[in-house]
C-alpha cells in the first residue's frame, strides 16, 4: 500500500514537471533599459511627476517624506541599463534607486552622496554606470543599483 | 622660490578645477542648450531683413556645429526622431531660403528708395513750377494796365503750363512703363514695399490733379488754345487712369483701392468741369474777336452744331444775295478756320475730344459749297445774249426793209 502511494506520488510529480515544461517559457537576455538623457520633471499639485516621453508616472511624496522636505522641483529621473530608476533633486542628500514592480517602484537602495544636500544635481547616462554631478559644487559621483562606485 | 611654488600650485589647482568643471556637464543641459540655440537661430533667420543680419546668422550656425558636434549622440537621443544632422540641414536650408528673401527685400528696398527719390524730385520740380505759375498769375493781375508787359507775362504763363503738362505726361509715361506689365508676384512684392512709402505715386497723382483743378479754376487771361491744351491733357490723364488706375491702387493703396480710385475719379471729374466752365466761352470769344458770331454753346456737340449752323446760314445767304459782303464773310471764316482753328489748335481739338476728324472734314466740305455760293455770278453772258439778240433783230429789220424796196 505504502509502495503504491509512493509510486503514485512520483508519477504525479513527474506529470506536473512535464506539464510545466510544456508551458510558455521565453527569456530575452541582454536587454538595455538605459535612458540616454535624464528626465527633468516638475511635480504637480499632488506631487506626481509624469514623463511623457518614457511613459512613466508616479508620486514623489514618499521620497520627499524620506528626505524630510515638503517639495522639490524639478525631480531628476534616469533609468540605467539594468532597468533601475534613479531619482534625486536639488535639496536631496541621496539618490534613490528603485526597481520596477507590478504597478509599483520598490526601493532598492538609498545612496548617500553628501552630508550636505545636493545643490544642482544632474544625471548622465554612462553605460555601465550613472554619473551624478552637482553643477553647483562641481562634485561628481559614479553610481549603479548597488551603490556608489569607486568609494 | 616660495612665490614661484605658490604660483605653480595655483596654476595646477586652476587647471584641475577647470578640467573637473569641463568634465561635469549635464547631458540634459547640453541638449537643452542645443535646442535653445537652434530655436534662437531659426528666429534670427525668420527675422533677418538684411545681409548683415544673415552674415551673423551664418556665423552662429557654424559655431553651433562646432560646439555641439561632439555631442551628436546625446542630441540625437534627445530630439528623436529628429537628428543633429537633420536640424543642421534644416538650419542651412532655412538660411538659404532667407538669403533669397533678404535679396528680394533688399532689391525692393532699393526700388522703394529709388521711387522715393524720384517722387521727391518730381514733387520739388512740380512745386517750383506751381510757384512760378502763382508768381506769374500775381504779376498778370498787377500788370493789367501795361498791355505789352501783360502780353509777355501771359506768354510766360502759357509756357509754364505747357512745360508742366509735358512734365506730368513724362511722369505718367514712366508709371505706365514700370507698372503696366508687372506680374502678380512682383505686384505683391511691390505692395509690401509700398507700405514703406510716405507718399505713393497714387498720392502724387491726386496732388497733381488737385493742382490741375486749381489751375483751371483760377487761371485768368488764358485763350482758347490754352484751355484746349488743358482738355487734351485731361483726356490723356483720364485714359492713363482708365488703363492703370486699378493696378496702381491695388499696389499702392492696397488697403482701400476702391475708395482711392473713387477719389481720383472725382478729381478728374472736377477738373473736367473746371475746364468746361471756361473753354466754351473762350472758344466763342476767340471766334467773335475775328468777327465770327457763333450761336452759344457749352459742349463739344453744341460747338460743332454752332459751326455747322453758321456755315449753313452763311451759304444760304450767299446763294440768295450773292453780295460782295458775303464773299468777304466767307474769306474771313475760311481764313480763321484754316489758319487758326485747324493750324494752331490742330491736334488738341482731336485729342481733347472737341471735334472729330469727320466733323472737321464735314465743315471743310460745307465751306466748299459756301465758296461756290459766295463768288458773285458774272453778267457777261446776259449782255452778250442781249447784244446778239439786238444784232439779230437789227438784221431781220434790215432784211425786211430791203425786201419792200
Amino acid at each position: 500500500m505504502a509502495k503504491s502511494n509512493i509510486t503514485t506520488l512520483i508519477t504525479s510529480v513527474a506529470l506536473m514537471i512535464s506539464v510545466a515544461a510544456c508551458g510558455p517559457s521565453l527569456t530575452i537576455s541582454n536587454v538595455d533599459y538605459s535612458q540616454p538623457i535624464e528626465s527633468v520633471l516638475s511635480p504637480d499639485a499632488d506631487n506626481v511627476v509624469t514623463d511623457q516621453r518614457y511613459a512613466i508616472s508616479f508620486s514623489v511624496a514618499p521620497i520627499l517624506e524620506e528626505e524630510d522636505v515638503t517639495s522639490a522641483d524639478p525631480i531628476r529621473l534616469i533609468r540605467n541599463n539594468n532597468g533601475y530608476y534613479f531619482v534625486t533633486a536639488a535639496g536631496f542628500s541621496n539618490v534613490y534607486v528603485f526597481e520596477v514592480g507590478e504597478g509599483e517602484l520598490d526601493l532598492k537602495r538609498i545612496i548617500n552622496l553628501t552630508d550636505d544636500s545636493l545643490g544642482q544635481p544632474a544625471f548622465n547616462q554612462r553605460g555601465d554606470h550613472i554619473e551624478v554631478i552637482d553643477l553647483a559644487t562641481g562634485d561628481s559621483y559614479r553610481v549603479n543599483e548597488e551603490g556608489r562606485m569607486g568609494g | 622660490m616660495t612665490k614661484t611654488f605658490s604660483t605653480l600650485i595655483a596654476l595646477i589647482l586652476i587647471t584641475a578645477s577647470y578640467t573637473t568643471v569641463e568634465a561635469q556637464q549635464s547631458d540634459y543641459e547640453i541638449q537643452q542648450e542645443f535646442r535653445a540655440e537652434y530655436h534662437q537661430i531659426t528666429e534670427w533667420i525668420d527675422n533677418a531683413v538684411s545681409s548683415e543680419d544673415l552674415d551673423e546668422v551664418s556665423d552662429r550656425i557654424d559655431a553651433l556645429e562646432a560646439e555641439y558636434g561632439e555631442h551628436t549622440d546625446i542630441i540625437n537621443s534627445a530630439i528623436y526622431p529628429d537628428t543633429y544632422s537633420s536640424r543642421l540641414n534644416d538650419l542651412r536650408s532655412r538660411f538659404s531660403a532667407a538669403q533669397q528673401n533678404v535679396a528680394t527685400i533688399e532689391e525692393l528696398n532699393e526700388r522703394v528708395e529709388e521711387l522715393e527719390e524720384e517722387l521727391e524730385e518730381f514733387r520739388q520740380q512740380l512745386a517750383t513750377m506751381d510757384e512760378r505759375a502763382e508768381d506769374l498769375q500775381r504779376e498778370i493781375r498787377d500788370s493789367q494796365a501795361n498791355e505789352r508787359r501783360l502780353s509777355g507775362l501771359v506768354q510766360q504763363y502759357r509756357e509754364n503750363l505747357e512745360e508742366r503738362d509735358q512734365f506730368v505726361a513724362g511722369f505718367l509715361d514712366d508709371l505706365l512703363r514700370r507698372y503696366e506689365t508687372v506680374d502678380s508676384e512682383t505686384a505683391a512684392e511691390l505692395r509690401e514695399a509700398a507700405e514703406q512709402l510716405d507718399e505713393s505715386p497714387v498720392d502724387l497723382i491726386k496732388t497733381i490733379l488737385g493742382e490741375y483743378v486749381n489751375y483751371a479754376n483760377q487761371a485768368t487771361d488764358l485763350a482758347a488754345e490754352d484751355y484746349l491744351a488743358m482738355k487734351a491733357q485731361h483726356v490723356y490723364f483720364s485714359e492713363f487712369w482708365d488703363s492703370m488706375g486699378e493696378r496702381l491702387t491695388e499696389i499702392f493703396d492696397a488697403d482701400a483701392p476702391v475708395q482711392s480710385r473713387q477719389e481720383v475719379d472725382d478729381l478728374l471729374s472736377n477738373w473736367n468741369s473746371a475746364i468746361d466752365n471756361r473753354i466754351w466761352g473762350a472758344i466763342n470769344d476767340s471766334f467773335a474777336q475775328n468777327n465770327i458770331d457763333l450761336d452759344n454753346f457749352s459742349s463739344a456737340d453744341a460747338f460743332y452744331n454752332a459751326l455747322q449752323s453758321y456755315v449753313s446760314s452763311a451759304t444760304e445767304r450767299s446763294e440768295e444775295q450773292n453780295r460782295e459782303e458775303d464773299l468777304e464773310e466767307y474769306r474771313n471764316f475760311s481764313q480763321y478756320w484754316n489758319n487758326t482753328v485747324k493750324a494752331n489748335w490742330g491736334e488738341t481739338l482731336f485729342t481733347g475730344n472737341i471735334l472729330t476728324y469727320e466733323q472737321v472734314s464735314d465743315i471743310d466740305q460745307q465751306l466748299g459749297g459756301w465758296n461756290v455760293a459766295a463768288v458773285p455770278t458774272s453778267n457777261l453772258m446776259l449782255i452778250l445774249f442781249i447784244v446778239a439778240l439786238a444784232v439779230i433783230i437789227g438784221l431781220v429789220i434790215a432784211l425786211v426793209r430791203k425786201g419792200k424796196e
